[in-house]
Order: C-alpha cells, then structure tokens, then sequence
C-alpha cells in the first residue's frame, strides 16, 4: 500500500476511535447530563472541541510528531537521492543550522523554494569536518568525505576547522 | 460482579504489571521505591474497594483504608515530585517525604472526627490535604512544563496522569454522589492510566547504564577541589579526559559522559554514552546525579555537550548545563563541560551562565612553540615529520605523545651525528635537550597550571617581541636543514612495529601490543622484519578477528565501540603504509 494511503488509513482509524469514546462517555454519563443543558453544553462542547482539535491534528499529519519546525533547502539531485532513500542522513554547516531537535520533523525544500516532504529527524551529531569518514559521506549519498567535503566546499565555503552537523533523516511521505 | 468492580479489579491488574514493569526496567532505587509504594497504595486500596463492594472481604477498619488512599495521594504527590526533580540529591528527597508526616496524624483523627473513605472528599481537613497532595502535584508539573524546555514534553505526560486521578477521584466521587450513588469506596479508576504516565517519564528519563559501577562512598578528593562545573574550553576535550584519568587514578569516583562509549577503558574511569534521542540531556541529568548521589565529592566530565544541543536542542542543554552546576555544588563534586563544537551563538549562551571559565592549551600548537624556541620557524616542518611518522594528525596530538616526540627528535640527532660536527652538533645537543626540558615539563602540567594561561606559545610570542635575534634565529642555518632532512628520514626509517604498536595502544590500550604481537606471530614475521604489505595484512586479518569478537558482544554500543576501533585500526594502518610508498 501507498505510504500516503497506509498514514491517512491509520489517522482515520485513530479518528474513528476517538470519536467511539466520546460516544461511549456521553452515554456513560447520560444521567449526569440529563441533569440540564448548561453541563451538557460546557463539558460535552469542552469534550468535542478536544476531538475536533485532535482530528485536525491527525489529518495534518502533525499527530502525533507535532508540527513541522524550521526547513533545509536541497538541490534537486539531494532531494532525490533522499526521496529514493540513496542517502539516509543530511550534513550541513552548524553554524545558522535552523533544524529541529531528533524526533521533530523539518520541512524539506527545493533551493527554488517548493517542499517536497517532510524529514522527520531520527539521528544527529556535530563533527568536525576533517573528522567525516566515507561511511558518514555514503549515508549522505556521496561516494567518499573527499566528494562531500568538495560539494560543501563549493556551496558553503567549507574549512577543514569548521564543525558539521550530520541528520539521519526519514522522508514521511509526499508533499503536503 | 458488577462493571466497575471489574473495572477496578482490571485497574488493580494494571498497577501490578506497571509495578513490576519498572522494578525490573528502572535503574534508580529510590524513584523505583517511590513508584512501587504508590502502584502498591493504589492497588490494595483498589483490591479492597472491590472486595468490599462484592462482599468477599470480611469489613477491614475504615481508618485503615483512610490511611491507605491518604497515602495514595501523598505518594503521588512525591512520585511527581521526584520525577520532576530526578537531580535531587538524598538531602532534597528527604524533604519531599515531609508530605507522608500528615498522613497518620490524619488516619488517627479521622474515626474521632467521623471521616469516612466515601465522604473523603468533603470540605473537611482530610478532604483539603486530599487536594493539596493532587494540587502540589499538577502545580508542580504545570511549573516544569513552562520553566524547562528540558522537561516540558515529560511534564505534559504527568499533567495527564493527574488531571486523571482528580477527574476520576474527587470529580467523578462528586458526580457520584450528585446522581445519588454510592462512590468507589477509595479506588480510582484512572490510577492505571497515571501510574502508566508516570512510568514512561520515569523510564524514558531513566539514567544511561554505567560501566564499570564502583562501590558506593566518598573518596579521596583530588586535584581540582572545586564543587562547581567548570568550562574547560578546548577545541578537542583533551585535557579533560586526561584530568578524568588523574582524578580516577588518586582514587576519586569519576565518570565521562560521551556520546560514543570511550575508546580505551581506562582502569577507574567509569563511563556512560548517550542514547541517540530527544531525552538525552534530561538523562544525562539523571545519570550524573544518580553517579554523585552514590559518590558524592566525585568528578564528571560531560564530553559532548554540543550532541546534547542537537539531539535535545540547545535550550535543554543550557538546562544540562544549570542542573549540573547545582548537582555539583549540593554533592561537593566536580563537573567538567566540554564546548567543543558548540556553535558561536552557543558559546556566548553558556558564557553567559557564569560559569567558571578554564581556558586550555591545545597540544600540538604549545608543542610547535616549544620547539621554534629551540629550533625556529622550521618547528612546524619537525612536528609535521613526526606527526607523518606515526600516523597521527595534528589534530589527535596529546601530551601523551611528548615521550615519542622526544625519542623522535633523539634518533634524528643520532641520524645527523654523522653528518654535523664539531659546535654545530653540540649547538643541536644544547637545543634539543633544551627543547626536551621544556617538553617535559609542559607535558606535566595538569589542568590547573594550564588554566592559568602560561602557555609556551604566549611566552615565545612575548619573547620575540623583546629579543630582536633569538637563539633559535642564530642556529636557523644549514644545521637545521640537515636536522629537518634527518627528520624527514627517520619518519620514513621509523620502525614500522613502533608506528603500529603506536596505533594498536592508542586504540585497544596496553592490551594493544598484545594484539599486534598475536597477529605478527600468526603471519610468520619478528618486530623488525615488517614492512608495509605487512601492516596491510595485519590490518585485514585484525579487522577480521576483532571483527568476529564485534560479533559476540550482545551490547549494541559496545559492539559499534569495537567496530569503531576495528575501522580505527586499518585506516591508520593502512595510512602509515600508503606513507611508505
């Protein structure tokens, strides 16, 4: 199945649910409610307004990982290369590194500014550049740290004295 | 039976699954005792409340089961407390118990002041302490959810678990008695759900499992007496890990929180390594807390505080840096942050905490000042041969390697015996046993003497402004030439054992010799007959029988340690052995 179509069964499953619990509270609680429109009206409202928040939530995609914060900007040849899972992890200049703690997810951009996915991020460690191995340059989808360490140097300036951040990343699914 | 006595029973089921759950999972005693005598609370109290609706109990006395639900609420209450501050030393612990004086007084009282389980909730002192108890802990949790980034996400989990116990205690007990029916006699019904809250923040703030644990007790205190955390701003945590080394080795407990699990286990030095997720920095709290509350006057090193920044952010690892300082100062510890590879904007934050500040020498530059006082501009050039010769980068140089720095220069002299004679050669001696002297005694500066900022590379630098010719300047001539073409050989010429003894040790420890010396013995060849198509067939045939040692270490971080090293070893090696080509 369709990694879109598997998210939007399981958000509407835990929708369906929800919504089978606040029927079966009302119900529980018939008696108390019966007691007079103003209860019904607070708490059943209080209730209902909790469901909708959290259906909106779920169909956003944003439960249970919360909303996207910050966003990386890639060229179209790294946006595909993670899009087709050739590269697992992003390295980026620390320094003015607007991405989010591990667990969150990050808006994945296009350089011309078009989100194509959501990353959430699974790993992250700062290293020194001269300190990247060919291993950590294959998991970012180049063949060797020399390679990577060339294409950083060409769009960030890079010096072997400057320290990189390194994000295992996972692709959520298309863009939204 | 009816439904909610099932309900209850089910609940009593859960608290004893969730109880020996974290019995079992836990790694702190006393959050564990705490937890356990809480679940236990709820669960008699449960178990009874059932019993005595259906009627299979004999009647239990009401102030005893008054006592217990008193005490299901005070519990609760510490539970949160001490989940919030997981930091606090025994001293501060002993305080939150405070909350446990009422409750006798109170079960005492309650048959002469009519208090009964099913009226608990009224507007008397038993009700108000009830609520008290629940109040202390949702303030608690909303304050923490606010005033720390660290633990707003785990705050969130507790607010649940007790917004939980007041709608299914005094709230639904109200809802009861407004529709004319009899409360649940003392049990809550969302105690499952709370207790379940109050596991997961207690397990995913659990501390990083240390290794090797070493008896409880204070110790010796050794050379930085300091109950603070200091700054110990290097480029590379360097003299950190080797102050950690000193501390342990005068009999003082130490621990060094990394990332990676450390290269060599050093004898003494305990150590834990991060879990790559959001929790890390509030576990690295607990798990430095937990270490100073067994050993208090301890000393830590926190290794990587900028991983801490980018797998928590880098508010909670200001927290890190908040807490530590004051788990430092209530235990007489020792805490050591390291800023390496923290961003500038990062650097100025922590700065700006005023913490003691200890600005450190990095090695290899101190070094090339050392011996452009003795040798001149051409230091770089001699450091450079020996770094090549052993396959170190500038970088990875330590005090550690001043011996074989010394032994390097000797054998390049001995080279130049034959070469360079008369004055010339005596000028060299002077200059090289000069230049040793001043290695030495470098190399044998702790921490402290090289906080103070008397650094070789700030001296000379002093010196050549109020000297206009050094001695240095006077030998810079085809003496010096010759010693940096003697230099450049004896790289090349440098045994090839001692460059991969070198690389083996620095990875494996003492025991590394031994390793090498196996895989030598195993190809056939002495020290002294290998060349460089050796050392690439000793770094395969290590990489395959370390590799298979990898294989049996059911501990994940210990087996990515040993693969690291593995990797370590035949990149090294295999660098020495391109060098001779």
């Amino acid at each position: 199945m369709d990694g879109r179509l598997r998210a939007l069964a399981i958000r509407s499953l835990f929708l369906f649910l929800l919504s089978l619990v606040l029927v079966a509270g009302f119900w529980y609680h018939r008696e108390f409610y019966q007691i007079g429109f103003t209860n019904l009206l607070i708490i059943g409202g209080f209730v209902t307004f909790l469901v909708i928040w959290a259906a909106r939530l779920a169909m956003t995609g944003e439960l249970p990982r919360g909303r996207p914060s910050g966003e990386l900007a890639f060229t179209l040849d790294e946006g595909d290369r993670l899009l087709k899972r050739v590269a697992r992890s992003v390295v980026r200049p620390s320094e003015d590194l607007t991405a989010p703690s591990v667990g969150h997810v990050v808006r994945a951009k296009y350089e011309t500014g078009t989100e194509f996915a959501r990353l959430l991020i699974e790993d992250a460690r700062r290293t020194f550049l001269s300190d990247l191995t060919d291993d950590d340059a294959r998991q970012a989808g180049f063949r060797s740290a020399a390679d990577l360490r060339e294409a950083g140097t060409s769009r960030w300036s890079w010096r072997p004295a400057d320290i990189v951040t390194i994000l295992r990343v996972r692709a959520l699914g298309g863009s939204r | 039976m009816n439904l909610s006595s099932v309900i209850v029973l089910l609940g009593v089921a859960a608290d004893g699954w969730l109880l020996a759950f974290l019995a079992i999972r836990g790694r702190r005693p006393w959050l564990q005792s705490t937890f356990a005598a809480c679940a236990l609370s709820f669960l008699v109290v449960g178990a009874w409340s059932a019993a005595r609706n259906e009627g299979v109990l004999p009647a239990v006395r009401e102030d005893l089961v008054l006592g217990l639900m008193l005490l299901t609420h005070a519990l609760t209450a510490i539970l949160v407390l001490g989940l919030i501050h997981g930091e606090a030393l025994p001293r501060r612990r002993a305080m939150t118990f405070l909350l446990l004086v009422p409750v006798p007084l109170l079960a005492y009282l309650a048959p002469i002041e009519g208090w009964t389980v099913a009226t608990a909730y009224e507007g008397t002192v038993l009700g108000g302490f009830l609520v008290l108890c629940l109040g202390i802990a949702l303030g608690e949790t909303i304050f923490a959810r606010h005033a720390s980034p660290m633990f707003a996400t785990h705050a969130f989990w507790l607010s649940v678990g007790v917004i939980a116990l007041i709608v299914a205690g005094p709230i639904y007990t109200y809802e009861l008695e407004f529709l004319g029916r009899s409360p649940l006699a003392g049990a809550n019904l969302a105690a499952p759900l709370a207790l379940a809250c109050f596991a997961r923040v207690a397990l995913q703030t659990d501390p990083f499992p240390i290794a090797p644990r070493r008896p409880k007790g204070r110790t010796t205190t050794g050379g930085i007496r300091g109950a603070d955390a200091i700054v110990f701003d290097e480029r590379r945590p360097k003299y950190a890990l080797r102050t950690a080394e000193e501390e342990a080795g005068s009999d003082r407990p130490t621990l060094i929180v990394a990332r990676d699990p450390p290269k060599v286990t050093t004898s003494g030095v305990a150590s834990a390594s991060f879990a790559p997720n959001r929790h890390a920095a509030l576990r690295t709290v607990t798990t430095v807390s937990e270490f100073l509350a067994s050993a208090p006057g301890g000393f830590v090193v926190l290794e990587d505080l900028a991983d801490l920044s980018v797998l928590s952010g880098w508010r909670a690892a200001g927290e890190v840096a908040v807490r530590l300082r004051h788990v430092a100062r209530d235990s007489g510890s020792t805490v050591i942050l390291c800023p390496s590879r923290l961003t500038e904007s990062e650097r100025k934050t922590l700065q700006g905490l005023d913490l003691p500040w200890w600005p450190m020498a990095d090695a290899a530059t101190e070094i090339v000042a050392i011996l452009a006082q003795s040798f001149g501009t051409g230091a770089g050039r001699l450091f450079d041969s020996f770094c090549r010769g052993h396959g170190i980068r500038r970088e990875d140089v330590t005090t550690d390697h001043v011996q074989a720095l010394q032994d390097f220069l000797s054998r390049a002299l001995t080279e130049l015996s034959g070469v360079v004679g008369g004055p010339a050669a005596h000028g060299l001696q002077v200059q090289f046993e000069a230049a040793s002297s001043v290695l030495r005694s470098f190399a044998a500066q702790g921490a402290v003497e090289i906080a103070r900022g008397k650094w070789p590379s700030r001296r000379s630098s002093e010196t050549d402004v109020e000297l206009v010719v050094t001695a240095a300047d006077y030998w810079k001539g085809k003496e010096m030439e010759e010693l940096f073409a003697a230099a450049d050989a004896v790289s090349e010429r440098e045994p090839l054992f001692e460059k991969a003894r070198l690389v083996f040790v620095e990875q494996l420890g003492d025991a590394g010799e031994g390793v090498l010396r196996t895989q030598l013995a195993k190809i056939g060849k002495k020290p002294e007959e290998i060349d460089k198509t050796d050392l690439v067939r000793i770094a395969d045939r290590a990489t395959v029988d370390l590799g298979s040692l990898a294989d049996v270490v059911d501990v994940p971080q210990e087996k990515k340690r040993i693969q690291q090293q593995i990797e370590s070893i035949r990149q090294k090696l295999e660098l020495i052995a391109e060098g001779q080509e």
